[in-house]
């Protein structure tokens, strides 16, 4: 097999995984603060993709522009969820997943009735390929790998550098003990929430221009999403991106050899394979 | 000799919790656990009850094995504990929650089960009868209807050792029993723990409060950073300047 | 509420659920409104076993898994071997049961979300496999068809056929009022006593000798065999099979019905499963408002009540009588819970 087929694919597949990624911290954060499993993620992926479709496609707003809008928005509909539902919440996952369902469907549903039910298409943002021996990649997807890297990285320095960021990790140790050494619980949780769904929706401005936008489009990311911390660990950072590269790259290499259908079962198996020999994910806390 | 910890030792990752602590317990009697703050008592609680696997060393009830066994195989064979923090079955009622520990070894029988046949009965009456008689033991008869989480704290704990006592364990292992219990509940608690000693019970209890650790308890144990310093009667325990010197110094860091 | 009148409880509610059972066809002839009663009873069935392993704490996600295999066992044994549907009905949900055995004890071997996430990984990777693999067999993406329904009954007087609905409804009566029965006796037996207690603390359990995952996994087995029954009968009343009747969707609605109505108690299911069958025919015509409504529905009682529907008579009485039922007097809402 010749050797630029390969990276090619692994290419592909990271590409798409490093989107993925975001999506994955995203739930992770907000896992690793509140302890909640928000199953409706994903309509905040779609929110994101919304946003771009109305600002950029429809509004004619520079893309720039548009991305940062749309986290802006999305994270603020993040920090409203938080305070109006899941600060009840907090700690009881049970019951949050099923409230998290129901929120998904509110969105899903709402999103159907205001948008309707057909994908709507975004142009894109940057044109071209860039060639690098024999592998080929698109400026569109390189733009969106390196947007992808960046909010990566920012949300690296800002937990570990900023006060609040700090807090955040504090929370997610121990809630309680970090209430005791002064850090608002209340403010680090919405802002923990909002962050989340922030990067949720990142990713899904990201992806508009590339797939089409359509009010179910977050099925499918949240799914990756939760192959990705399961296997990089539940609430670890670096776990995300462990989990993200490495799915990235089974994937990526699976479509060389097998059906779609065939790659889909790859993450659930290795979901299967980490959860039975090391139930905690790669990089997760004990 | 009813309980026998042989060069028990437990490490979590890079901590000794627990280092070659040697133990016995002889039935019927009152053997106290003491020691300051991070002593590892707890841990010992949890090594011989199974909750936490022994690292190194090894444990014997009756003269059997019991290091490797599961907690719910170690209950069935005659040990039973309460936790620090009171736990109970909270949303069940008073009744329910003994009703639960009565069950023991109650685990075949599932199509008895369905059938109801008469030995299902016959065994469902015994268990009502041993959880009525258990709350009557604790005073807690009147309850028997009442939310397990609606209850005083005092009751709570009274509630915790009649689930202790319905497991019919020969070995009760109690953890700070009375802990924020009055002056006057302590008294009684104390007479109560007493008359489980004349009915043939053995304790092994874990507790701060040293006026009743000595006038309480038959043989005392004690365990400073993980290891065994002393052990013998109260009296002599009092006296052992080992033990003064491990509190003391306990309180020297604390101020 | 004291065991001695715990058993009556159950059969109380087992004769109402009865006496509405056989009330439906005495009240209705219409085709449409039997299919209705039928679904519902199929949802019941399966509310009601997901109901009894999530009292142990375990959240499956696969329990529609289970169904789907029942089925596709059920169909193939009718279709390709020749077997009787009264002979697979019992053979299809063991067969469930016994698949159940090595995914329960994996899953067992992690807790808490953890459990979910594991559980909903073997709802996708089983539902992949209807779609995609041994298309021969399972009927890959356009699914699996032609399968024929239960077989004549000879019975005095003639043969009893299946294929109306109200020989299909009753059929689904019984199956559901056999199935209810045994696990209405379990609940108010020392099992359900036990199963509640490790809910409500896995480790004190333990400590006071249950063996907690001999229990869990019986939970998990049990309800897989009765989520088999559900099955057989889906295969054999709808006729077609698809990997998406046994993939998130249908799975995420019995897990909402089931909670809303509380997991806590026996009854929880109905209560659930009944409160969003009403709303589904009340909200029919309008689709997308329909989705809409259960999810508002969902969130507001998954917050106001978090023990589900089933616990509000108990939390009404617990505020007006402040907890002082007696041992033998408990007013009916405290007694509710197991």
């Amino acid at each position: 097999m010749p050797i630029e087929l390969l990276i090619q694919a692994l290419l592909n597949g990271f590409g798409l995984a490093v989107v993925y990624v975001l999506v994955a911290l995203g739930l992770t954060l907000i896992f690793s603060i509140l302890e909640v499993i928000n199953f409706a993620h994903g309509e905040f992926y779609m929110l994101g993709g919304f946003a771009a479709y109305y600002l950029f496609a429809v509004g004619g707003l520079n893309y720039f522009a548009t991305l940062v809008l749309a986290v802006l928005l999305v994270g603020l509909a993040g920090v409203l969820a938080e305070r109006l539902v899941f600060r009840h919440l907090r700690g009881k996952t049970l019951n949050a997943f099923i409230v998290s369902l129901g929120l998904l469907w509110v969105l899903q549903a709402t999103a159907q009735l205001s948008f309707g039910v057909l994908d709507k298409s975004v142009p894109s943002a940057v044109s071209g390929i860039v060639r690098v021996g024999g592998v080929i990649v698109s400026r569109e997807r390189l733009f969106v790998i390196l947007t992808a890297v960046a909010l990566i990285s920012g949300l690296y320095l800002f937990l570990k550098f900023t006060r609040t960021g700090q807090a955040m990790r504090a929370m997610a140790q121990d809630a309680d003990a970090a209430a005791l050494q002064g850090v608002n619980i209340e403010l680090v949780s919405a802002l923990g929430f909002g962050i989340g769904c922030a990067l949720a929706g990142a990713a899904g401005a990201l992806l508009a221009p590339i797939f089409a936008v359509s009010p179910t489009m977050g099925a499918l990311p949240v799914v990756k999403a939760f192959i990705i911390i399961i296997v990089g660990g539940m609430g670890s950072l670096p776990g995300a991106v462990l989990g993200g590269l490495l799915l990235g790259a089974v994937e990526g290499v699976g479509t060389l050899f097998m059906s779609s259908a065939a790659v889909n079962i790859l993450g659930f198996l290795m979901v299967i394979a980490i959860l039975l020999l090391r139930p905690r994910g790669l990089l997760g806390a004990a | 000799m009813l309980l026998e910890l042989r060069d028990v030792g437990k490490r979590f990752g890079g901590l000794q919790a627990v280092a070659a602590v040697s133990m016995t317990v002889t039935a019927g009697t009152i053997h106290g656990l003491i020691g300051p703050n991070g002593a590892g008592k707890s841990t010992v609680f949890n090594l011989i009850t199974g909750v936490l696997p022994l690292t190194s060393g090894e444990i014997r009830f009756k003269g059997e094995r019991i290091s490797t066994l599961r907690p719910s195989e170690i209950c069935r064979r005659g040990i039973a504990r309460t936790f620090q923090a009171t736990t109970l079955f909270r949303e069940f009622t008073v009744l329910d929650n003994v009703m639960a520990a009565s069950h023991l070894g109650a685990e075949r029988g599932f199509v008895r089960t369905l059938l109801a046949t008469t030995a299902y009965r016959v065994r469902e009456a015994a268990a009502l009868a041993r959880a009525r008689d258990v709350l009557g033991a604790v005073r807690l008869l009147d309850a028997a209807g009442l939310r397990a989480g609606a209850l005083p704290h005092r009751d709570q704990r009274a509630l915790s050792l009649a689930m202790v006592l319905a497991t019919g364990a020969d070995l009760v292992i109690l953890d700070e029993p009375l802990a924020g219990l009055t002056t006057q509940e302590s008294e009684d608690a104390m007479t109560a723990l007493r008359a489980l000693r004349a009915g043939g019970k053995t304790i092994l209890l874990v507790e701060h409060d040293m006026r009743a650790v000595m006038g309480l308890c038959d043989v005392i144990t004690v365990l400073d950073h993980g290891v065994r310093i002393a052990e013998g009667m109260p009296r002599d325990i009092q006296a052992n300047p080992a033990v003064i010197e491990a509190y003391l110094g306990a309180e020297d860091t604390r101020a | 509420m004291p065991p001695e009148l715990r058993r009556v409880h159950g059969w109380i509610g087992f004769g109402l659920l009865l006496a509405a059972g056989v009330a439906v066809p005495l009240l209705t002839n219409d085709s449409y409104h039997l299919d209705v009663a039928t679904v519902t009873l199929r949802s019941l069935l399966l509310t009601m076993g997901l109901r009894y392993v999530m009292s142990t704490g375990q959240l499956n996600m696969a329990h529609v898994s289970f169904m789907g295999i029942a089925a596709y066992a059920s169909a193939l044994l009718v279709t390709r071997a020749g077997w009787s549907f009264w002979a697979a009905l019992p053979v299809a949900p063991l067969l469930a049961a016994l698949a159940a055995v090595p995914v329960g004890r994996v899953a067992l071997r992690v807790s808490g979300p953890y459990y979910f996430l594991i559980s909903f990984a073997f709802l996708e990777v089983l539902r992949l496999v209807f779609n995609n693999f041994f298309v021969d067999y399972l009927g890959g993406p356009s699914g699996l068809v032609e399968i024929p329904p239960p077989h004549p009954l000879p019975l005095t007087g003639g043969a009893v056929t299946f294929t109306s609905k109200l020989a299909q409804y009753w059929l689904m009566l019984v199956l559901f009022l056999a199935s209810a029965a045994v696990l209405i006796r379990l609940e108010f037996s020392r099992f359900g006593l036990v199963n509640g207690a490790i809910r409500q603390g896995e480790l004190l359990a333990e400590t006071l000798g249950v063996n907690v995952a001999r229990y869990k996994l019986g939970a998990f087995v049990l309800a897989a065999f009765f989520a088999g029954v559900a099955g057989v009968f889906f295969a054999h009343s709808q006729r077609v099979l698809h990997s998406s009747d046994f993939g998130l969707e249908p799975m995420v609605l019995l897990v909402a019905f089931t909670v809303m109505g509380g997991v806590g108690s026996v009854w929880g299911p109905v209560v659930g499963t009944l409160v969003l069958a009403v709303a589904s025919e009340l909200l029919r015509e309008l689709h997308h408002y329909e989705i809409l409504v259960y999810g508002l529905v969902l969130m507001v009682v998954m917050l106001f009540f978090p023990d589900g529907l089933v616990a509000l008579p108990g939390r009404v009485a617990r505020r007006f009588g402040r907890g002082r039922a007696k041992d033998g007097a408990s007013t009916l809402g405290a007694g509710l819970a197991p």
